[in-house]
């Protein structure tokens, strides 16, 4: 799995990277613009939520449905998602179809309409999309835990605020289109069967625009509080929490990753082990690693019926805690193997990539190649993991439960 | 990429699709059997059993098994559906025998008294999450509304009353009359070499006795009854139809999930542009689903409880310009280029191949290869899908769906 990877950077700074992928005939693309959760102003949480439904209602020469049939027409798979810092545009397709996509993707990052009526249409959906979270209490609970956890406003949800949606207007939102797209800023990755030259020929003409204004760097400030109950009249009582870990950008990267492999990779990991298989506790839980530049954390998710909770989180909480005891030479051997298998399989699919890519990018500023990954994993024993989990004891939960019964924190 | 298949004497059938260049390999046990094959007092006893193979053999312990599986590195899993239950893993290629080992072991558990206890809790639990995520929910009380009598109305889950009062021995008598060889396909694809496999499975299976598992099948069109449940802790109105559809079987099934993308899919269908393009439903999908010798067709629309009155009259506006005006060439030409792509996208992984591979296999004894299966898509026409719409009546729903109380919603 030897890799290689293209790069090129245009005039006005956007970056291009991509890594091809023998044997393929799909191709898919990714571009993070700058304008994610975390970079918008007080009061415009949900802005990117709106924005990323609008710029797709009529782009360049096409209305709403023009734009759309041409998409669709291409066969491409799209995805939209909000993080902390961007808002990720991606679509995968068969190969042949690459250039035709890119054209209509220059046309709704650089050209979308913004008409005052449609926004109203992508506003109310971005409202709906909100309430709703009401009736899933298992995604509102980590939407909840991830911003109290994170300083503010690292922690802010890509989905929005209810009561920012509702003041949000036409004009400043198409403000944050118009600096937040700023190429100087924008990441653009691909993966699967192209030609690069013939990409960059094309980009190098189609975002042929001046570079915009670096965006102030973030100050964070505080983070919420350390638990929050949330009353649902539900069958269980979701469970959230999170605790700090060392970021992507410490050397201790790779050992808490085993590490978190360890306490939630496969079934045989402690926490499915401890909760699920010893004392049938529950059905979903979960633990998982999440890193931003030099913030990160390990969240866990389990839901349980009320009467178990209790007991579910005490266990829980019994693993992460007695986890800097160390690890056993099978744990470490079972984590790594695992670990390799996700990277490996993760390397068949275009989609995976391109999104890997262009977050290794924003992330450490260059890409990882997956020898380099495989290598540093390999390189993790049962000594630097224990030692890393030793330096980085897991002392302070943030906890976020939702369902009919509190828990009491010890 | 060679096909590659083969029959033990007691009627478990292997499939292969090697492809050398790939860089992992996955295989798949297909036993056909669900929920449709249980009675009212074990219901949900399939997926409860697919849980329990898990829990190990005579000489694994449910702790051995999770670390025998995770010692290869395996993405291993299993899911239940009325009709199949799949034991399945993607793994590297070095580790693909000792995968196909380990599930023929599991393949006759131990079913211990003591592990059936404990998960049953685990059961309870699924079931009281599923309680808490009302899209599937409604979808499961849809399904049984419309299929009334017909065995594919039976939960998959099962109730807290079912689970609660099945024993361990019910189970046992059901695993053995539906955990025979001949009722059982292994799949496997990728890269591998495909007689090492068949030996393996050929001496660790080739001792099973065959009981002749069988189902009968039987046609059914739905109910189309009309149902609300009132639930004080949801906001929004959860809304689920479903009418009848192609089966299996039937050749048509292609023109069925093209139609189904037409007015369903979650961009530029019909569904889309008069529901969620004006935010009055914040999601609205239809799709086909065909089954052993039955079928239908969902959709899943979610909306604001104020509205699902003008939600409900629209997709009767859609269900009746469809009946009266069929589909349009511009419609049918981005249904099958987004339902290729999709295909190519998903054939590129060997996991995602191998569901494809093993059920075209149990449900039509047939091997389809990618490239068979798009030129069946490309070869539907616009008057195929308008005859299926003419015999397959989309105003013939069946409706059920959940919402908060007091905000009333219905014809």
């Amino acid at each position: 799995m030897r890799s290689k990877l293209d790069k090129h950077v245009l005039k006005n700074g956007m970056v291009l990277l991509g890594e091809p992928m023998p044997g393929v005939g799909s191709v898919a693309f990714n571009f993070l613009l700058p304008c994610g959760a975390a970079t918008l102003g007080p009061g415009q949480c949900g802005a990117a939520a709106v924005i990323q439904d609008w710029v797709f209602r009529g782009a360049g020469e096409r209305n709403s449905r023009q734009l759309v049939d041409a998409l669709d027409g291409l066969g491409l798979h799209r995805s939209t998602a909000v993080s902390t810092h961007h808002l990720a545009m991606g679509a995968a397709m068969e190969a042949s179809n690459l250039a035709a996509a890119l054209e209509l993707y220059a046309d709704v990052i650089l050209r979308p309409r913004l008409e005052v009526e449609q926004f109203e249409l992508s506003r109310q959906l971005a409202i709906h999309d909100v309430i709703g979270l009401d009736d899933e209490p298992r995604q509102k609970v980590m939407i909840r835990l991830y911003e109290q956890f994170y300083p503010d406003p690292f922690g802010r949800p890509g989905i929005g605020k209810l009561e920012d949606l509702e003041k949000l207007t036409p004009l400043e939102t198409a403000d944050i289109v118009k600096t937040g797209f700023n190429p100087a800023e924008t990441i653009f990755a691909l993966a699967g069967k192209y030609d690069f030259d013939a990409v960059c020929r094309q980009m190098e003409q189609l975002f042929d625009v001046p570079a915009g204004a670096r965006r102030a760097e973030i100050t964070p400030g505080k983070p919420g509080q350390l638990y929050t109950h949330v009353p649902h009249a539900g069958a269980q009582v979701h469970i959230g929490l999170m605790t700090a870990a060392p970021a992507i950008t410490s050397e201790s990267y790779y050992d808490i990753n085993v590490a978190v492999s360890v306490l939630s990779g496969g079934m045989s990991s402690r926490l499915f082990t401890e909760v699920r298989e010893k004392r049938g506790l529950c059905y979903a839980v979960g633990a998982r690693y999440s890193t931003l530049k030099d913030m990160a954390g390990i969240s866990c998710y389990a839901g349980t019926t009320p009467e178990k909770a209790q007991e579910t989180i005490d266990v829980i909480r019994g693993e992460f805690g007695r986890l800097w005891e160390g690890i056993t030479p099978d744990e470490l051997e079972r984590a790594k193997v695992g670990l390799e298998s996700s990277l490996i399989m993760q390397s068949e699919s275009s989609s995976a990539r391109a999104s890997g890519i262009a977050s290794d990018y924003f992330l450490l500023g260059r890409v990882r190649s997956l020898e380099e990954i495989k290598e540093r994993l390999e390189a993790t024993s049962v000594d630097s993991v224990t030692r890393c989990l030793r330096e980085n004891r897991f002392d302070e939960y943030t906890t976020v439960t939702i369902g009919p019964r509190e828990v009491v924190l010890t | 990429m060679e096909f590659r298949k083969t029959t033990l004497d007691n009627g478990l059938t292997v499939i292969g699709e090697v492809n050398p260049a790939a860089q992992s390999a996955a295989i798949g046990f297909f036993v056909r059997t669900g929920a449709r094959d249980e009675t009212a007092e074990i219901n949900g006893v399939s997926h409860f059993l697919e849980h329990m193979l898990f829990k190990g053999s005579d000489r694994l312990s449910a702790l051995e098994v999770n670390e025998a599986f995770d010692r290869t590195g395996a993405k291993f899993n299993a899911f239940t559906s009325e009709e199949n239950t799949v034991y399945y893993a993607a793994v590297l290629p070095r580790f693909l025998p000792e995968v196909t080992e380990l599930w023929t072991e599991l393949l006759r558990p131990a079913l211990r008294q003591s592990d059936f206890d404990l998960e049953k809790n685990v059961i309870l639990e699924e079931i009281a999450m599923y309680k808490d995520t009302p899209h599937f929910d409604v979808m499961d009380k849809c399904r049984a509304l419309h299929f009334g009598l017909h065995p594919c109305g039976a939960s998959v889950l099962g109730t807290n009353e079912s689970i609660t009062g099945l024993t361990a021995e019910a189970m046992r008598m059901y695993f053995n009359m539906r955990y025979s060889p001949d009722n059982i396909v292994a799949a496997c694809c990728g890269n591998l070499d495909f007689d090492a496999i068949c030996r393996l499975i050929e001496k660790r299976c080739g001792g099973w006795t065959a009981t002749e598992a069988r189902r009968a099948l039987s046609y059914y069109g739905g109910t189309g009854q009309k149902e609300r449940e009132e639930r004080a802790n949801l906001v929004r109105e959860h809304i689920c139809l479903m009418s009848a559809g192609v089966s299996m079987q039937d050749e048509r099934r292609f023109a069925m999930s093209l139609l189904a993308a037409i007015v369903g899919d979650d961009t530029g269908s019909r569904y889309f542009w008069e529901l969620v393009d004006p935010a009055i439903a914040e999601t609205a999908v239809m799709q086909a689903e065909s089954m052993d010798g039955v079928g239908a067709m969902y959709s899943f629309i979610r909306c604001g409880p104020r509205d699902a009155q003008r939600v409900y009259e629209i997709v009767g506006r859609i269900f009746e310009d469809v009946a009266a005006n069929g589909v349009t060439e511009a419609e049918l030409e981005a249904a099958r280029n987004k339902v290729l792509s999709a295909l190519t996208i998903k054939s590129e992984q060997p996991m995602g191949r191998l569901v494809s591979l093993g059920f075209n296999w149990v449900y039509g004894r047939e091997y389809r290869s990618v490239a068979d299966d798009v030129a069946a898509v490309r070869k539907v026409t616009v008057d195929d899908v308008n005859a299926l719409i003419g015999e397959f009546d989309l105003r013939k729903f069946t409706r059920y769906a959940i919402g908060p109380a007091g905000e009333a919603a219905g014809d």
